[in-house]
């Protein structure tokens, strides 16, 4: 078709006047806003003129044209201005193509992306509920919790027991331990993944070492195979948080108990040099295989082959977040002599 | 402040030319880009200081600035104007507002009175759907129509998020390479300022307008019909009404002379 400036249509061929159900004829002298769909009028109006009076052209435009009788026609084309040697415009060349086919699977992508997008946004969704769940259950497992190890506590100084209840209270001890230690991994993935990362709160107002000689001799207390070896050799104050240094240390001394083999002792080395500290727990034992030593700090990852008999899957992980929310970094090192985890991160508070 | 200012101005991409005492600001409207401003614009390099911008998601912004949420409404395009004319702390400017941005730029002056002394509101309309007793050119359902059309067909928007024009003259291949380089919308923000626009209904403001208000009502308007216009001089306090020869939606393309005579008698 060719359109004069002011819009109207001068020239039509056959095959769009038979599309549109008229003879070329009455075509010439219509305005060209009114074969099309009101759509694509404004479509037209607002945008693709805007365009061809700025470039000269315009190619690939989906522009739905009115049947005499009502139907639409989907249509993709080009246009473009012819203009005279001064650039004064003449005519504009508007070629049309039928595209049902096309347009039906331009819509058909069109839906499924946003479908793809309604189903990202429900998984979404899904993950923060599972969060909140765990959140909420985490902080009310809590509660029962401390009232049992209050109890034993109780039971512990004030009562007469026998040898066996005695054992018995031991074993019931060592429980409790765990599961407050399940439950904070629990409360701590939730809120890692709620906020992003884990909140510490860093400072060298205290030494770290009296820290890690009570977590070495919790450990001690509920191992039962395993000697613990301690080795501290650290020029403090460590600038950290130590509650969550602790609780690094304490989830790679479970782990070493564990996974290492009972007959060998677990040692904790801890170090400093001019601007570093280093952590790292070393056990003996049948090496980590090789294939599983990068998901060791995925959460929930439980090793295949020796199935964790009493955790979630989240110390290591949690312990590998710790060690990235303090700037540093949590490594695995297995071999047939020894597998070692290694924190390295900054000792001190850096200069601003 | 002068960061926050820059960051503004970056995510609109402002562009300021011209000298002189005053300033003109240029807004695009629906579908469009600042490009459209270009031939009417350059008339006033000489004795105004010139801005031109792009609202977020059209032209060059700053996409990634754009949620749904917050641009359910005009008014949020028109806080946009105020924080860009807030970054170039303007006084008494003149605003220049095509089509939806006419209204936009009368929001912007009821928001930050001072800030714009004058206001010319090229093919205005304050409400797109017919209403009892007033007339747009538009029924509901020819809104739906138009609003689906746009959901199906991204053709023709998007072609080119590009670098600009490319003064490439022997090597004519790049310039082919860019087809629709202008006036590129990402196709769903399109939709959005379509259904923000085509929906909206701004008559209860113009009342309020206290800028001296130009009205360039072109002739032949299917967005914003004769009648349209004489509503909204009627209506808003301290206006002048001035119908061009200019045939179409887009004075600014079509007969940029005209509409730069028409503001340069108002100003």
């Amino acid at each position: 078709m060719s359109i004069s400036p002011d819009g109207r249509i001068v020239k039509a061929n056959r095959t769009v006047a038979e599309w549109l159900g008229l003879e070329p004829a009455q075509l010439v002298g219509t305005p060209l806003h009114d074969i099309f769909s009101f759509g694509a009028r404004i479509a037209f109006e607002t945008h693709l003129a805007p365009l061809l009076r700025m470039q000269g052209h315009v190619h690939e435009i989906a522009l739905d044209l009115v049947t005499s009788g009502g139907e639409k026609v989907p249509t993709i084309g080009n246009a473009a201005e012819k203009r005279d040697s001064e650039g004064r415009h003449l005519f504009t060349r508007l070629t049309l193509f039928k595209a049902v086919d096309r347009r039906t699977y331009e819509r058909s992508l069109v839906e499924a992306r946003a479908r793809a997008e309604a189903e990202s946004e429900a998984q979404r969704d899904a993950i923060a509920l599972r969060d909140q769940f765990a959140a909420v259950l985490g902080h009310d497992l809590r509660n029962p919790l401390a009232a049992t190890s209050a109890g034993i506590h109780l039971l512990d100084r004030t009562e007469q027991l026998s040898e066996r209840g005695r054992a018995i209270l031991d074993e019931m001890k060592g429980c409790i331990g765990r599961a407050s230690t399940l439950v904070d991994d629990l409360l701590d993935l939730a809120r890692g993944s709620f906020g992003g990362g884990f909140l510490v709160e860093r400072n060298a107002d205290a030494p770290l070492a009296p820290v890690l000689e009570q977590v070495v001799s919790e450990a001690r207390s509920v191992s039962l195979g395993n000697a613990i070896d301690l080795r501290i050799d650290i020029e403090e104050p460590v600038y950290c948080d130590r509650g969550r240094i602790a609780q690094l240390a304490a989830n790679l001394l479970a782990n070493a108990v564990t996974h290492g083999n009972a007959e060998q002792p677990i040692l904790l080395d801890a170090s400093t040099d001019s601007d570093s500290f280093m952590l790292s727990v070393v056990n003996g034992g049948e090496p980590i295989p090789e294939e599983i030593l990068g998901q060791l700090f995925q959460p929930f990852f439980r090793g295949a082959a020796r199935p964790s008999r009493n955790g979630l899957g989240l110390g290591l992980f949690i312990a590998s977040e710790i060690a990235k929310a303090h700037g540093g970094r949590l490594e695995v090192a297995s071999s047939a002599e020894a597998t070692r985890f290694t924190l390295t991160m900054p000792a001190r508070k850096p200069s601003a | 402040m002068q960061a926050e200012a820059s960051a503004v101005l970056a995510r609109h991409n402002v562009t300021v030319s011209g000298a002189g005492g005053r300033t003109m600001m240029f807004a695009h409207g629906f579908g469009c880009d600042q490009t459209m401003w270009q031939p009417v614009a350059r008339n006033f390099e000489r004795d105004f200081r010139v801005i031109l911008f792009d609202y977020l998601g059209h032209g060059r912004s700053d996409l990634s600035a754009y949620s749904a949420e917050r641009y359910c409404d005009l008014q949020a395009y028109a806080d946009d104007v105020v924080t860009i004319g807030r970054a170039l702390s303007l006084n008494d400017a003149v605003f220049v507002g095509h089509s939806v941005s006419a209204m936009i730029g009368a929001l912007a002056t009821l928001k930050a009175p001072g800030m714009f002394s004058d206001l010319v509101m090229v093919g205005p309309s304050p409400r797109y759907i017919d209403d009892a007793g007033y007339r747009g050119g538009f029924s509901r359902e020819q809104v739906e129509e138009l609003l689906e059309f746009l959901a199906d067909n991204h053709l023709g928007w998007s072609a080119a998020m590009a670098p600009a024009i490319m003064g490439n003259t022997d090597r004519p291949e790049l310039s082919e390479r860019l087809e629709n380089s202008f006036c590129s919308t990402d196709p769903e923000i399109a939709r959005d300022f379509a259904r923000v626009t085509f929906l909206s209904d701004n008559r209860s403001d113009l009342g309020s307008v206290a800028a001296r208000t130009l009205v360039l009502q072109c002739t032949n308007d299917i967005i914003a019909p004769m009648e349209v216009g004489q509503f909204v001089h009627a209506a808003v306090p301290r206006s002048e009404y001035r119908l061009l020869q200019a045939n179409g939606h887009c004075p600014n393309l079509s007969a940029p002379d005209e509409v730069t005579a028409a503001i340069r008698d108002f100003v």
